[in-house]
């Protein structure tokens, strides 16, 4: 499944909606189900905080491939900017010195197997992924 | 759908999805605090890092005053998602 969501935070209800859909058309359980809500969350967040110049629209595509779950997502014209670079997120900093910044990426880092950036003529792709062990309800 | 509210007993609620796009509501909310206070999660099935940054901000304000936010009643993979963060180490979770 793929979609394409207007750059903006006010797109998330929609972006849910179509992650809501792909979980039910694939039945899969709540541990899977949190896990994509949560990556498809946090790469559309950074692209759309991040990446200003881009077109009106990022595409947000899902799928299982044999036993893996691939998110992943389309950002057009954009400049080459190093999402994975922000200031890692401190997990283990008393509460005076912990910052929020870098926590989305170390979440979906931490949760899937493999997160990767892909950058070609213009458009930077975006792609999670995690194997999968019991996927379905 | 998500909610916030302050129940009779001085808790605060959260429900639903708690995500990049309500942070704006509950700021007001958990910003409005002065004195510790106790989180109800039962009725949240999901947080973001996005949510995860309102509650940090309150923790840090209020700990300079001397109070808390204690955290009661989260599902078994928000618990995991503040594990992961280390949030289970700067909150009282039960």
């Amino acid at each position: 499944m793929e979609q394409a969501f207007p750059r903006e935070l006010g797109a998330l209800d929609a972006v849910f909606d179509f992650v809501e859909r792909f979980i039910a058309s694939e039945r899969l359980g709540e541990a899977t189900a949190f896990a994509v809500k949560l990556a498809v969350e946090e790469l559309f967040t950074n692209l759309v905080r991040h990446n200003t110049g881009g077109r009106d629209h990022i595409e947000v595509g899902l799928e299982l491939v044999d036993d893996r779950l691939v998110v992943r997502l389309d950002d057009f014209d954009v400049e080459p900017v190093e999402i994975d670079q922000q200031t890692p997120a401190g997990t283990d900093l008393p509460l005076d010195r912990r910052a929020i910044g870098g926590l989305g990426i170390h979440l979906v880092k931490s949760i899937f197997d493999a997160l990767t950036y892909e950058y070609h003529e213009g458009t930077l792709r975006v792609t999670a992924t995690k194997h999968l062990e019991d996927t379905h309800v | 759908m998500f909610e916030i509210s302050h129940g009779a007993d001085g808790q605060i609620r959260l429900e639903g999805r708690f995500d990049a796009s309500q942070t704006d509501r509950a700021r007001g909310v958990f910003g409005a605090l002065s004195a510790s206070c106790t989180v109800d999660f039962s009725g949240l099935d999901y947080i973001s890092s996005a949510g995860l940054g309102i509650l940090l901000g309150a923790q840090k304000r209020l700990s300079e005053e001397g109070h808390r936010l204690k955290l009661v009643n989260m599902n078994r993979h928000i618990r995991d998602i503040f594990h992961i963060a280390g949030f289970d180490l700067v909150f009282e979770i039960e």
